[in-house]
């Protein structure tokens, strides 16, 4: 099988806001989360997760709060702020729409 | 929304900017923690500890590069990368001191040269007069419709009222002219310059006294004009400071007068020049009904929201009205207004102002085109930094904005070392200005450094780093890294397009500095052409002193000739005098007049169309004393009594332009609104009246005899100069009328060399633009040649080993660089033709197409040239072929 491929532009951004909408999480179990939702088929490396974080708390999306875990490690976690779960709403519609268009194009029958 | 948005964001910008290490130590902390948590995971999954924490790093896939990534994605990349670039820059200059050094003090000395001239133009031509609402003064000015003649004054008196009462633009007409008052009492008598002015004068301008008042309306009327209002100057030097001066009583002129008031120290009125009184303009009902003659000036504050166009068309209505009433005196008479700053930078050498600030303009675009090709040389010797830099992961416009800000870094620094340049600059213009001008030039010579001047400094300082700072961004637009990296030091030979930007800014350098050069050498040799050249009389040795004699003492004309005729005789007597003689004005004085004169038996003038002279009364000597040539005719002799027929002497201007053909000797002049007849008897040489740059004008004398005068100047020639003669002849007046007020005693001499004060404080500094661009060319020439000297050593080499003799390298390096500079002199003498003509009008001895001076120009500059390329060329020929091939 060839690998998947490279994840659609700007699409990252969409599936971390969306995990952090379910719950506030730090950057590993983000990097955990994403492995186990979308299974193999997107694979995000470590090393783009953490400039997009940071990049989303930049634009105001996403803040970070330093925090004790259960096991008594301090790490930041990243939760959705009012101004970005309406970006998320908006942008997951711009996501249907493309996506229904690109697969109505890419269902057409050839003649 | 936004502003909902920005709550998160601002705090997360000023974390980054403030506290930049707290957040990295955060985001290592955070990445830590990520690649512990990850190895944990893989060794539970059944990895060693070391095969678990290299999975995990590789995962990550470079922890530096995230970490710029994250910091990248703060956002302040700008302020932080311009900081590091200021640092940087700032490392740079301190490498190579010679390089900045050379490069600013280059643009010190552009950028302060500007910076004076700019404070100059800022105090004559930008910055308004002290005066509130300085716009809404207005000048009026009598105009000739018919022979299109302008002058300052008014009409006549009777018109000046008409316009004042009839007029509906004006808040104040105010009338003034300039005046002498004798301050006799307390102390020496003294002759005090000032004027006679409306009692709405200080009103109008908006001027308050320092102490008690200014004039009262009823103060204009003759009975109640006797007071006076005194400048703070005369208020400490002759008033000890009294602080009762107000309400003190002086002697004028022999009568009682009350000083009302002084004014602060910063009050001038450069219209009239220096001036230390001032009393009311108060004139009798006769006077106020003459329309024939006019003897004072008008300005006026225009109401607000009146223009100048509207007054100018309100007072013209008027004066074609006084034209129908009265067309024996008003015919083709108008009245034109003009703005007072713009009158006053009539005055003060407006035109060399702007002519300074464009050849300086010219200097500064030299020194940066210098200072651009300095940075071009080092761009290509930095080449491989720059390759380096690009190989690392540098960006094109990382590295261009780099090298601009190293620019505006060396800008900055030229201009805050140009700002003090400049300081000292003005300071040596207005200490180099003498007191006795002082007064007729805006804000008393000083030139305004204020903030604008400033601004103007830094922001030409800017401008030029950003222009010139791109220069070699684009030069270097190679910043291949492939072929930068594979170039051996000392064999980086610049990019094609840096040498070619390098040979055009040089070539560019050296036609801006010829068209320099043949500005100020067409303008310096006027100038000396007219310092050196024939004043008409022999200064060496002459001293002046002016008497004014009151009027109430000296009733008659015998009682004036009396006095002057024992003064004279007493001061000729003197061991130190030669011979002393009186003049009623003389040359390079404050004073004058302008007589109307006709050739009796010639058809009456036209209106409008009468000859003026200016007109002087001599005592017979006159001419001797002065050392004037005679050219026709005889002089002015004793026999030419109040008896005898009148007689008048003209110059040479007047014979040429009235008597071209005729023999001038034996007609007749109508002289002066007295209509009197005089034969004329002689020619002699025109003098210098007022500067040593006055074009020639129509001038006549009179016998002292029949045209008795209270004022007259006495001229005296001593054998030597002395400043004992200047005490006995002050001592010989005395002993004739030990009231009688005497000016300072001045040797004829300080009175040219401080009329020409400005003209010469102009021509050094027009000397000193034109050697700064001479050199800065050089330099310009040099430094290019040095540099391809310096990158062709391999070529050298081989040529040599080839078999080429010095000699032959010499040859080529000089070749080459003259063909450059070659190239640029003649461009350059294009342009300083097409330039050069607008010039034409102020240059008054010299064609602006003066050959020889493009001739000597052309061939002094090649010649420095030469030498600038020689010293290079020199070098190169001592290349040794096997050293230089040897760096390979």
């Amino acid at each position: 099988m060839s690998k998947p491929s490279d994840l659609v532009q700007g699409t990252l951004d969409l599936l971390l806001l969306k995990i952090l909408a379910l719950q506030p999480l730090n950057g590993f179990a983000i990097s955990l989360r994403l492995k186990q939702v979308s299974g193999d088929v997107l694979q995000v490396s470590d090393g783009s997760l953490y400039p997009a974080l940071h990049k989303l708390e930049q634009e105001g999306w996403i803040s970070a709060e330093w925090k004790t875990t259960e096991n008594n490690r301090r790490a930041k976690f990243y939760s959705l702020t009012r101004p970005g779960r309406k970006h998320l709403e908006k942008e997951a519609d711009n996501w249907g729409r493309l996506a229904a268009a690109i697969s109505h194009v890419v269902q057409l029958k050839e003649t | 929304m936004r502003s909902e948005r920005w709550t998160y964001k601002l705090p997360l910008r000023i974390r980054s900017i403030f506290h930049r290490q707290t957040a990295d130590q955060e985001l290592d902390e955070e990445l830590r923690d990520h690649l512990e948590l990850k190895t944990q995971q893989y060794t539970s999954e059944g990895m060693t500890p070391q095969e678990a924490r290299r999975a995990a790093v590789l995962e990550m896939g470079g922890i530096e590069n995230r970490k710029e990534e994250c910091r990248d994605a703060r956002g302040i990349h700008f302020l932080e990368t311009f900081a590091q670039d200021i640092r940087y820059g700032f490392r740079m200059l301190r490498k190579s001191p010679a390089f900045a050094a050379i490069a600013i003090v280059t643009l010190a000395l552009g950028i302060g040269a500007n910076t004076a001239i700019f404070s100059y133009v800022n105090a004559w031509l930008i910055k308004p007069l002290p005066f509130p609402q300085a716009d809404r003064l207005i000048v009026l000015l009598s105009h000739d419709s018919k022979k299109g003649w302008t002058s300052n004054g008014v009409t006549s008196t009777a018109d000046f009222f008409d316009y004042e009462k009839q007029n509906s633009s004006f808040e104040q007409l105010v009338p003034w002219t300039s005046w002498y008052f004798n301050l006799t009492g307390d102390g020496p008598p003294d002759r005090v310059l000032g004027g006679l002015v409306g009692w709405n004068f200080f009103q109008t301008l908006g001027a308050q006294p320092l102490l008690g008042r200014t004039f009262l309306p009823q103060e204009s009327q003759l009975a109640a004009s006797h007071v006076a209002i005194i400048s703070r100057g005369l208020w400490e030097s002759r008033f000890a400071a009294d602080p009762r001066i107000v309400g003190r009583a002086v002697t004028v002129q022999g009568e009682t007068y009350t000083i009302v008031g002084v004014m602060p120290a910063n009050f001038q009125f450069s219209l009239m020049g220096t001036s230390n009184m001032w009393a009311p303009l108060a004139m009798d009902d006769k006077a106020r009904h003459d329309r024939s003659t006019s003897w004072f000036e008008a300005f006026g504050r225009l109401k607000p929201g009146v223009t100048q166009q509207q007054a100018g068309a309100d007072l013209a209505a008027i004066a074609s009205r006084l034209e129908k009433l009265y067309p024996q005196t008003n015919t083709n008479e108008t009245t034109l207004v003009s703005t007072m700053l713009f009158e006053i930078g009539k005055n003060e050498g407006t035109q060399q102002v702007i002519i300074c600030f464009w050849l300086v303009g010219l200097v500064l675009l030299i020194a940066c085109a210098n200072v651009a090709n300095l940075m071009l040389a080092r761009a290509s010797s930095r080449a491989k930094e720059f390759a380096v830099r690009g190989a690392l992961g540098a960006g094109r416009l990382r590295l261009v904005r780099q090298l601009l800000t190293e620019s505006l870094l060396l800008f900055t620094f030229g201009g805050a070392a140009g700002a003090l340049f400049g300081i000292w600059g003005v300071h040596w213009i207005e200490n180099a200005v003498p007191d006795r001008i002082r007064g007729y030039i805006v804000n008393y010579g000083r030139g305004t450094l204020d903030v604008k001047t400033f601004a103007f400094t830094f922001g030409i300082a800017i401008l030029c780093g950003v222009i010139f700072g791109l220069a070699p961004a684009f030069g270097s637009s190679g910043f291949g890294a492939n072929r930068s990296l594979k170039e051996t030091a000392g064999q980086i030979s610049g990019s094609r397009v840096t040498r070619r930007l390098r040979n055009l800014f040089v070539a560019g350098e050296i036609s801006l500095a010829v068209v320099v050069l043949v500005c100020t050498v067409l303008l310096v040799q006027d100038f000396a052409h007219m310092v050196y050249g024939d004043i008409g009389f022999q200064s060496r040795n002459l001293m002046v002193t002016e008497l004014v004699l009151p009027p109430a003492k000296y009733q008659t004309d015998a009682q004036i000739r009396g006095f002057y005729d024992q003064v004279l005789t007493g001061i000729g007597a003197l061991p130190q005098v030669e011979s002393a003689d009186a003049s009623e004005f003389t040359p390079f004085s404050d004073s004058n007049q302008v007589r109307l004169i006709h050739v009796v038996g010639r058809p009456p003038a036209g209106p409008g169309e009468a000859l003026g002279a200016e007109y002087s009364a001599i005592t017979p000597g006159y001419f001797h004393t002065m050392q004037m040539v005679l050219l026709r005719g005889r002089a002015l002799e004793p026999t030419d009594g109040p008896d005898s027929r009148k007689v008048v002497v003209i110059n040479e201007t007047l014979l040429r332009q009235q008597f071209p053909k005729e023999d001038p000797l034996g007609q007749q002049l109508e002289v002066g609104d007295n209509h009197d007849i005089c034969t004329i008897v002689g020619v002699v040489r025109d003098t210098k009246l007022f500067n040593l740059t006055d074009r020639p004008m129509r001038q006549i004398y009179v016998p002292a005899a029949q045209f008795p005068s209270a004022q007259m100047s006495i001229v005296t020639r001593s054998s030597r100069p002395s400043t004992e003669a200047a005490s006995v002849i002050r001592t010989a007046v005395w002993s004739v009328d030990a009231d009688q007020p005497v000016s300072a005693v001045r040797t004829m001499d300080d009175l040219i060399t401080e009329r020409n004060t400005p003209n010469r404080i102009l021509a050094q500094l027009l000397t000193f633009f034109g050697l700064l661009a001479l050199l800065l060319g050089a330099i310009g020439i040099y430094g290019v040649t040095a540099q391809s000297v310096q990158q062709r050593v391999h070529e050298i080499g081989i040529r040599m080993a080839l078999g080429a003799s010095s000699y032959d390298v010499t040859r080529m390096i000089l070749a080459q660089g003259l063909k450059l500079a070659l190239t640029g002199i003649a461009c350059g003498l294009l342009a300083a033709a097409a330039v050069t003509r607008g010039m034409a009008a102020i240059l008054s001895t010299v064609k602006s197409s003066d050959p020889i001076t493009y001739i000597v120009v052309a061939a002094f500059f090649a010649l420095v040239a030469l030498a600038a390329c020689y010293i290079p060329a020199r070098r190169g020929s001592r290349v040794d072929p096997i050293v230089a091939l040897r760096c390979e």
